[in-house]
């Protein structure tokens, strides 16, 4: 890896999380006629019983609790972004106070502390290097 | 609609077989199921396939086409159904109607699968659009995480402990060990499981299933022709198709709204009401279930949502042997998913001609005893899932 690659930082994704006046947030949308949120910003409402999809965006977080969680420990392939050496980590379905349940990392020093229930928040924090050594970047979740 | 039988059935064993093309293991179960049903390959008037999402089929799922040419053109029509792993049963489903139409009177349906090793690439694609890559790329969580948190979460609620789990396997594996086209057809113990590495906790790689190559067909035909052939039929109940429920809290990408539904894979348990109303039974006329056991954790959670089981007693029953063919609910008598291993878009037939087996009284020493009534359950990627109810 070269000095000018390693310092070099991408967004796992473009537009799903931004850093905001008011921290760290996700990039979804809501339909102003059926209160649906949606992450990724959707352009349109899946809800079968909405009949006027009216998609506003919204920003989501940083709010959640843990629904449930598991913890990777051994090394998935690519896309998945890891760190190298390889260290486990864990991932984790986040219910937001918006009312979506949100797939995201989770930032602890021990992957396996996390439980069911407990209270977590939104980070933007690294998830490993790409194949091309770049540092990638992504939303995640730490405990609060 | 006509009632339709199972005339004939066949399979190809489960497992890898890297020196054959799935045409070959596609063409070992249609002769299989021809010569079990006594029809010659010309009377075959339309075939319902499986698209393989891994081999053959020509990079397009034209794996029907392919084992028409093999077998010899004829001219009939082809019906290739993309599902994912429900894919099997969707063209059962297919198959099904074409002779319940009326529009033929015997139809042939298979499916085959040849497996790449290592973890499935649901998507393969590296599509900032595609949901699934996004998955992977922003979070990371292939099927044996997402497994593990659905069991995590039922750990929390109901108090499942690993050796629930672990007294899974080792039912699914003393039965796999009598079946003859099981892959793995050895007895584990509690703690041969136990001892097993741990994938993502909760599961070891023994709770888990693997991917496996394998192949099945059945040809179906209509009543007249049913009643006049030398062998019993085995008659199809009903066969329903389903997909997923908006509001069922499963985030199958990044996110979903959390619902009020309480069956997180809504599509099998519609699927299941759906094939169960179609064919005019309660849970309590059903003899037999063959259920998608990706893990072990689905033979809990499925039974509960469907309304077979009490919430929150699954264990106890697979912990009192309820669960085995001389039990209260027998669930997988095959051995399962845990036995086979996954050969995807094969599989759901496999499951439909296990139960066909059972009815017909020949699953040897893991035989139901007096099985009527049979059900089917598969889930595919994309919400799909099917159910079918088989009778004698």
């Amino acid at each position: 890896m070269s000095e000018a690659s390693s310092r070099e930082t991408v967004e796992s994704a473009e537009g799903l999380f931004a850093e905001t006046p008011n921290g760290p947030r996700l990039c979804g949308s809501r339909c102003a006629t059926c209160q649906t949120p949606y992450f990724p910003r959707s352009s349109g409402c899946h809800n079968p019983d909405c009949d006027a999809s009216k998609m506003e965006d919204l920003y989501l977080g940083p709010k959640g609790r843990v629904w449930s969680l598991s913890v990777q420990t051994y090394p998935p392939p690519p896309p998945v972004v890891t760190v190298d050496p390889f260290e486990p980590f864990a991932a984790a379905m986040v219910d937001l106070e918006e009312g979506l349940r949100v797939l995201g990392r989770i930032v602890a020093d021990d992957p396996g502390q996390l439980n069911v229930g407990d209270e977590v928040e939104l980070v933007i924090a690294p998830l490993g290097h790409d194949p091309e050594g770049r540092e990638v970047v992504s939303w995640q979740f730490k405990p609060v | 609609m006509r009632e339709v039988a199972i005339l004939g059935q066949g399979l190809h064993p489960w497992g890898k077989f890297e020196a054959q093309s799935v045409t070959e293991l596609c063409r070992h179960a249609v002769e299989a199921a021809l010569g079990d049903a006594g029809v010659k390959w010309r009377q075959i008037e339309a075939v319902a396939a499986a698209s393989s999402r891994f081999s053959g089929g020509k990079g397009w799922g034209l794996n029907g086409n392919d084992i028409v040419e093999d077998m010899g053109s004829t001219g009939i029509p082809v019906y290739n159904m993309s599902a994912g792993c429900a894919a099997g049963a969707n063209a059962f489903n297919v198959g099904h109607m074409l002779v319940a139409s009326g529009q033929h009177d015997i139809v042939l349906v298979m499916g085959g699968e040849k497996m790449p090793k290592g973890f499935i690439q649901t998507s393969g694609l590296e599509d900032p659009t595609d949901p699934e890559y996004l998955r992977q790329r922003c979070v990371g969580l292939p099927g044996p995480g997402f497994w593990a948190m659905l069991c995590r979460q039922r750990m929390a609620q109901h108090g499942t402990t690993e050796e629930d789990l672990a007294a899974i396997a080792v039912k699914a594996h003393k039965l796999g060990a009598m079946n003859e086209y099981a892959r793995f057809r050895k007895e584990f113990t509690m703690d041969d499981v136990l001892n097993s590495s741990m994938v993502n906790y909760p599961l070891r790689l023994y709770e888990i299933c693997p991917v496996s190559d394998g192949a099945a067909a059945v040809v179906l035909c209509s009543k007249e022709i049913a009643e006049k052939a030398a062998s019993k039929p085995v008659w199809v109940a009903s066969s329903a198709v389903a997909t997923a429920d908006f509001n069922d809290g499963l985030p199958r990408h990044l996110a979903c709204t959390i619902g009020p539904e309480n069956a997180h894979h809504s599509e099998a348990k519609i699927a299941v009401r759906k094939a169960m109303q179609a064919a005019g039974v309660e849970h309590g006329d059903i003899d037999l279930i063959e259920l998608q056991d990706n893990t072990v954790y689905y033979e809990l959670a499925f039974p509960e949502e469907w309304g077979f089981i009490e919430p929150g007693t699954a264990e106890q029953w697979v912990a009192k042997g309820d669960t085995m063919p001389t039990g209260k609910l027998p669930i997988n008598p095959s051995g399962g998913f845990q036995s086979f291993g996954e050969a995807t878009t094969a599989q759901a037939l496999w499951q439909i001609v296990e139960v066909a087996s059972q009815l017909r009284g020949e699953a040897g020493g893991r035989q139901v005893p007096n099985a009527k009534i049979g059900l089917a359950q598969s889930l595919g990627l994309g919400g799909n899932a099917t159910a079918t109810v088989l009778r004698v």
